[in-house]
């Protein structure tokens, strides 16, 4: 459904470019996870989609049409459900659906319909009436949710939605997420949580720096460190481990963990630190994570 | 669209407590105060200031002289023995020093040399006052010299109404308007104050607005930047007609039940004072918007709006009436859009003023008001990031 292509923007004034060469696509029925740290170029790419920014490199395409064109005819197809609290906190659940409603063109017997169907869809029935202002973390959240679905968007963008929520809500909300993608909606997801990502999206885009470092479905991505294997183990003096894992593969310490990239089989490794006394207390093997992709990736460098 | 978002701006108001203090009970409670304090200002109280009469010289034509005061004055309090320092504190307002040889003075045929009343004020007297009873007491004793110097003379007698000041007729000139009084001024002046005062408000929402996202999220549903001005332009006029008419029906209801003078709109022109309003409102609305535009942080909409809306009401003559300005600052007044509604407002409910005579003003606040719509629309197009 959507289609970026060589997409590139630079700020007024930036000493370098917020997106360089960016080219993705994300289909109907599916969940694109987006990643990237701090500055990667997330909301830039996310406000291009919105409408926000005007495109200076590249182009979005929404089924083969413009996106500048989508957006004139029919603005509504695509919705962003913001990182902040986009809706008026002085007004109630059902006032700002309404509100929301009625900028999206809806009308009439459509316009109950939908709000009703989103307070439903959001399990916000039970507050429609309290004001938003005095709505828990979890709940605002859901009702941001809400105004973005208000429309029926074919293309939905959240931005980090369940940030600052309790465990409850964020499964609610992945789970609601998830579910507007199984119904035929394209959907964009940016988190910090690799966790998410890898419970819901179907496809990854990393970025950093406004370029794309990988592009993929989950599966692809993280069977490239299928022959990586993470342990930790006790008894064993940390130099002792290394010379000792360093008999089968590339070793690297990762905190109190050490990650071998594997060129002997995993149960050698595992017979080898048995015979040298040590106790493994941790081991993975056979798929990476998306946390450790994403760090070796990034070069793990804070970007604050 | 235009409907749910005027509907938004017009919840958000009345659940902003503050925001509906500053815009309707704020110029209602200045009206008062400002009219009942400045009530003498355009009726000076000099008929009814305590005074005493220490007289030195108990003439035929002295005590003739204190018998006119006595009927435009009242009685004069008996002179204390500490009637100095009583003056001194100003207890007593004044006092008449009648020194001796005054009958004498006055029952000569000619212009006096010497001074033979002494007026004795109270310090804080004001000095308008001081000088009218100045003038008075001279036009008085001028009379009453007149009066003897004619009664030696073989001219018949004057009629008993003949007076000097039957020479003169003081009228303020206007066509058809009210007579000038403390609310009759200040009703217009702080109700174009007030009108102004929606800066604060629609600065404070914008800026919640820009900051949650909630501006974004109604670009990026395609709401034109036309139609988010126009929702916010539209409930701030209704406001601004709501604040007239509770200002107006202030003056002419409310401050003749707490002692001061009634708003008169008797006679005035209806058509231009709705002109008028509505040109103010405009002005008002399209700075607020050019402002709000203009802001970035809550810090910013908290002080500059007020402090815009303060500066330019000191300036524009609602604080100070322009008329006791000296002439610089008078030309600097006319700078302030607050000035043009005020003037338009005093010529339709003082000067009993037209369409035509306050169309300067309302084309000036007309012209205002585009130029602050543009801008606000320029600065709305800024991208929020």
């Amino acid at each position: 459904m959507l289609a970026i292509a060589h997409l590139g923007h630079r700020y007024p004034k930036a000493p370098s470019a917020a997106l360089v060469d960016v080219s993705l696509q994300a289909g109907r029925g599916k969940v694109l996870g987006l990643l990237g740290p701090n500055g990667a170029g997330k909301t830039t790419l996310i406000s291009h989609l919105a409408g926000l920014l005007a495109l200076q490199h590249g182009e979005i395409m929404i089924d083969g049409e413009p996106l500048s064109a989508v957006r004139a005819k029919t603005p509504t197809r695509i919705a962003v459900a913001p990182q902040e609290y986009a809706f008026y906190p002085m007004l109630s659940v059902t006032e700002n659906l309404a509100c929301f409603a009625g900028a999206g063109r809806l009308q009439g017997a459509k316009r109950q319909e939908r709000i009703a169907a989103c307070l439903a869809f959001a399990q916000l029935e039970r507050f429609a009436d309290t004001r938003a202002e005095q709505l828990s973390g979890g709940l605002k959240r859901r009702l941001n949710l809400a105004i973005a679905l208000l429309p029926e968007p074919e293309l939905m963008l959240f931005d980090e939605p369940t940030v600052g929520v309790d465990p409850q809500s964020r499964a609610f909300v992945l789970d609601a997420i998830k579910t507007l993608a199984t119904q035929g909606a394209a959907v964009i997801y940016t988190s910090h949580y690799m966790e998410e990502i890898e419970a819901i999206a179907d496809d990854v885009v990393i970025l950093d720096q406004g370029r794309v470092l990988r592009a993929g479905s989950l599966d692809d991505l993280l069977a490239q460190d299928a022959m990586v294997m993470t342990l930790a183990a006790d008894g064993i003096a940390p130099e002792a481990l290394m010379q000792l894992l360093s008999r089968f593969g590339t070793a690297q310490a990762l905190g109190d963990r050490m990650r071998l990239e594997l060129n002997a089989a995993p149960a050698a490794v595992l017979a080898a630190l048995d015979a040298a006394g040590a106790l493994v207390r941790y081991a993975e093997f056979g798929r990476g994570n998306l946390e450790q992709l994403f760090m070796s990736l990034t070069h793990r460098s804070l970007r604050d | 669209m235009l409907a749910a978002l005027i509907k938004k701006e017009l919840l958000a108001l009345a659940r902003d407590p503050q925001g509906l203090a500053a815009l309707f009970v704020m110029p209602v409670i200045f009206i008062v105060i400002m009219s009942l304090a400045l009530k003498d200002y355009y009726s000076p109280p000099q008929r009814s200031l305590r005074y005493a009469v220490d007289a030195h010289d108990t003439g035929k034509l002295a005590q003739s002289l204190m018998r006119s005061w006595q009927q435009q004055h009242g009685a004069p309090d008996a002179l204390p023995a500490d009637w100095q320092q009583q003056l001194r504190e100003g207890q007593l307002k004044y006092v008449l020093v009648l020194q001796p040889g005054l009958s004498d003075e006055l029952a000569l045929p000619s212009l006096p040399t010497t001074a033979r009343i002494r007026l004795l004020a109270e310090p804080g007297l004001d000095a308008n006052l001081f000088n009218s009873l100045q003038a008075e007491l001279s036009g008085t004793a001028g009379e009453l010299k007149a009066r003897t110097a004619l009664a030696s003379t073989d001219a018949p007698p004057p009629p008993a109404n003949a007076s000097m000041q039957s020479l003169i007729q003081p009228e303020r000139f206007g066509i058809h308007g009210p007579r000038p009084s403390a609310v009759q001024q200040n009703v217009p002046a702080w109700l174009v104050f007030g009108m102004f005062f929606v800066i604060a408000s629609l600065s404070g929402l914008v800026v919640e607005e820009r900051h949650s996202g909630a501006l974004s999220r109604l670009r990026s549903l395609g709401v034109p930047r036309s139609v988010q001005l126009a929702s916010k332009a539209i409930p701030y006029l209704g406001v601004n007609a709501v604040q007239a008419a509770l200002m107006l029906a202030v003056g002419v209801w409310l401050m003749p039940r707490l002692g001061g003078d009634a708003l008169s709109l008797a006679g005035i022109h209806w058509g231009a004072l709705l002109t008028t309003l509505f040109a103010i409102g405009l002005a008002a609305v399209g700075m607020a918007l050019a402002l709000a535009c203009a802001v970035r942080t809550h810090a910013q909409a908290a002080a500059i709006g007020p402090i815009a809306n303060v500066l330019m009401a000191a300036v524009g003559g609602i604080m100070v009436p322009k008329f006791v300005m000296p002439m610089s600052m008078q030309r600097l007044a006319e700078w302030s859009p607050m000035n043009w509604g005020l003037e338009a407002l005093l010529d339709v409910l003082l000067r009993g003023g037209n369409i035509a005579s306050t169309l300067p003003h309302v084309l000036r606040l007309g012209g205002f008001a585009v130029l602050m719509f543009a801008i606000a629309l320029l600065l709305f197009q800024r991208p929020s990031r």
